[in-house]
């Protein structure tokens, strides 16, 4: 029996298990594993995750499982991602879905956000999650790699309304070596739905030699989809396999980045501190609508929100924004 | 205003450490700070070299600011340990390899050492799970001893009264009664602190996952070297007293090995209260500002407050982390010498000693973004 969660199609017959090791086949049919046990359940500023055009300056109920469909050479959450699952489950949070509601709600956060692994390894237990989240008028977005079947990614719409899409690379040489998948075609196929679907934003972590001269095509692509999806260019950290890799050079990045923003306006260079390129200008006049403030994995915050509701405070230009800006402490006050 | 300078390898920003906001400053002094943090790029917490990186940097300033006092951490044990499987032996050459650094550090330098060792470290035995009452349990800054209950209801009460792995539930009144003489808001105690017997560690929300090996052991008591025969201190609240005594006749470094008890501490030492009554202090921050302070600081930010509160916009100290101020009347205030510090615990060397510059990683949560270093005071140079 095929799996039909991720592009893999793993086959689970006879008890084998697929690439992310998250789901069985069991009397016909295809289930979790390990379903409501969780990584990580912890309040997070939603800039952090990065989201910079979703709910800005809220707080987020950051959540996690275990096990990914990626084989990323570089992964910053290999010690969750890469680790068999079973081996790692005596130290997950089991919650279930009325529980992790009432957790993001005595942490005062408001909405949940699945980061850490790859969601398509948790669908059931997160759809579920789901019909409680909305129920609490929680909203639920999450950081996905975006190699889902084509019935996954519906699934994904309509869990969740904001994605941060990682879109690592174009070139099947670069999707094998690096990431370990044949090639990025169904991750741009579900881009473009993913973006029908709801708001989306697109990451993409730069390896100096590796994907670095992709940058122009990947941010053509991406303005193809719409010119105003948020672009985040994440200075890679190598981790694992690369721990000794060398780190990006900034400067030649950031301008590489400065002839992209003609075309696809909201680029964002990050993941180490004190960028200078957070900040959201607006794409007609320049001015500074949204001033952020980049700790690299410590997180970016929001520091100051200009704009008059989602438009530019000077041109009245609309700014690209899901949801509206929200106070920090705004969830505290719930009951 | 204090300057902050980032080095993110190949790359540096100067901020002001209060607002967070790029300032642009140019001097010998900054020089050579940013020199030094281009020439040592920081290794790693786990790495081999994160040891020797405090060394060679301490070095560097010594030999470009030339202070009369030095605050110096070594953590690299203390992170491994507590992540990593490792046998007797392979502890005992860890612990040789981090006072290895400390005396090439005393051999080069020429300053006399006070050392002061956090803690020991005891394999992890299990989690207690207080994920499941109905109030909110918080274990913060990596604690494992210790967290807080906020809103708990009678039954979660009861519960934790039944758990033999839970030492004692104490109501915040107690607290504040234990530590009455201590000063402070105490505004961010949780309603209820909740001590867990040791090797365990509590499971709540908010925690970060990696599989944890080792957690602090009990350590009531904390070794301290003082070379020299300076004095003595009963009390960790002492030691601040013992340095600043001796600061005007000679050239002194504190010295902090973290994960090192008295049981596992390799030089000579004394035996130092480390909290008082049931509490006692697991390295971190309010360790820290006791050791700098002289004065115990349990309220500052307690164990299992609701750090995220404080995180809003704007927020002061950006890259300080959970840290709103800078600790004031701390070791170095009013010693009248140049002081730096240097270490691989972010945030605590610039925010805790006070001293003139400091450079630190930057680090959180393991991932490495380089270094930080501040520098609080140009006058002296």
């Amino acid at each position: 029996m095929q799996c039909t969660y991720c592009e893999w199609r793993c086959d689970l017959s006879d008890g084998r298990l697929g690439v992310c090791r998250m789901y069985i086949e069991e009397g016909g049919s295809i289930r979790e594993r390990f379903p409501y046990r969780w990584s990580s359940c912890i309040p997070s500023r939603v800039e952090s995750v990065p989201f910079y055009h979703a709910w800005p300056g809220s707080r987020c109920l950051v959540i996690g499982t275990a096990g990914c469909n990626f084989r990323c050479r570089y992964c910053s959450n290999s010690f969750v991602a890469k680790q068999d699952p079973a081996t790692i489950q005596d130290g997950m949070i089991e919650l279930t879905p009325e529980e992790l509601i009432r957790k993001a709600r005595q942490l005062g956060c408001h909405s949940i956000v699945f980061n850490v692994n790859e969601p398509a390894m948790s669908l059931p237990s997160l759809e579920v999650v789901a019909g409680e989240a909305r129920a609490a008028g929680l909203p639920m977005g999450c950081l996905t790699n975006a190699y889902a079947t084509e019935e996954s990614t519906e699934l994904l719409g309509s869990i969740f309304s904001f994605f941060n899409v990682g879109l690592k690379g174009l070139s099947d040489d670069f999707n094998r070596e690096y990431i370990g998948i044949p090639s990025a075609a169904p991750v741009l196929r579900n881009i473009r739905r993913l973006a029908s679907l709801g708001h989306v934003e697109v990451t993409t972590p730069v390896i100096e030699a590796a994907n670095d001269g992709e940058l122009g095509e990947i941010a053509r692509f991406i303005a193809d989809v719409n010119p105003e999806i948020p672009w985040h260019v994440f200075r890679l950290l190598p981790e694992d396999e690369m721990k000794e890799a060398r780190y990006p050079n900034i400067d030649a990045i950031a301008g590489a980045l400065e002839e992209i923003r003609a075309f696809l306006p909201n680029v964002y260079f990050h993941n180490f501190v004190g960028s200078d390129w957070v900040n959201t200008l607006c794409p007609d006049c320049g001015t500074t609508v949204i001033e952020r403030f980049s700790l690299g994995c410590g997180g970016d915050r929001l520091h100051s929100y200009n704009g008059q509701g989602n438009r530019c405070p000077s041109c009245g230009r609309q700014i690209r924004i899901h949801g509206e800006k929200v106070a920090w402490n705004a969830g505290e006050e719930k009951p | 205003m204090s300057l902050a300078i980032v080095d993110a390898r190949e790359w540096q920003r100067m901020f002001d450490l209060r607002t967070g906001a790029r300032v642009e400053g140019d001097n010998p002094l900054l020089r050579m700070v940013m020199e030094i943090q281009a020439r040592r790029p920081y290794p790693g917490d786990l790495d081999d070299a994160g040891n020797r990186w405090v060394t060679d940097t301490a070095l560097d300033l010594v030999a470009g600011y030339d202070p009369s006092f030095v605050f110096l951490t070594y953590a690299r044990q203390f992170f491994i340990g507590r992540y990593s499987v490792l046998s007797g032996r392979e502890w005992g050459e860890m612990v040789t390899s981090v006072f290895d650094e400390v005396s090439r550090f005393v051999a080069l330098s020429g300053f006399t050492p006070v050392i002061v060792g956090t803690g020991g470290m005891m394999p992890f035995v299990d989690f207690i799970d207080v994920t499941h009452l109905h109030g909110l349990v918080l274990s913060t800054h990596w604690s494992a001893r210790y967290s807080g209950l906020h809103d708990g209801s009678n039954r979660d009460l009861e519960l934790l009264a039944s758990l033999p792995e839970i030492e004692r539930v104490v109501h915040r009144d107690e607290f504040r009664r234990l530590f009455s003489d201590c000063s402070g808001d105490d505004s961010r105690i949780p309603e209820y602190l909740l001590v867990a017997r040791p090797g365990y560690m509590f499971r709540t929300v908010g925690g970060a996952f990696r599989k944890v090996r080792r957690v602090p052991a009990p350590a009531h008591s904390i070794p301290l070297h003082i070379g020299l025969r300076l004095g003595a201190a009963a009390s960790i609240t002492d030691v601040r007293a013992l340095v600043s005594g001796h600061v005007r006749e000679r050239k002194i470094a504190l010295i902090v090995v973290e994960g090192l008890g008295v049981d596992d501490f390799p030089w000579p030492h004394l035996e130092c209260r480390n909290g008082r009554d049931w509490f006692y202090y697991e390295p971190g921050d309010a360790q820290y500002l006791t050791l700098a302070t002289g004065r115990h600081q349990v309220f500052e930010y307690p164990a299992g407050y609701k750090y995220f509160k404080e995180d809003a916009e704007k927020k002061e100290y950006p890259l300080s982390g959970y840290f709103t101020s800078v600790p004031q009347d701390t070791l170095v205030s009013g010693l009248g010498v140049r002081s730096i510090a240097v270490g691989n615990r972010s945030m605590l060397m610039h925010m805790v000693p006070g001293a003139d510059i400091s450079l630190e990683c930057f680090a959180r949560n393991l991932f490495n973004q380089g270094t930080m270093a501040v520098v609080r005071r140009m006058d002296k140079f």
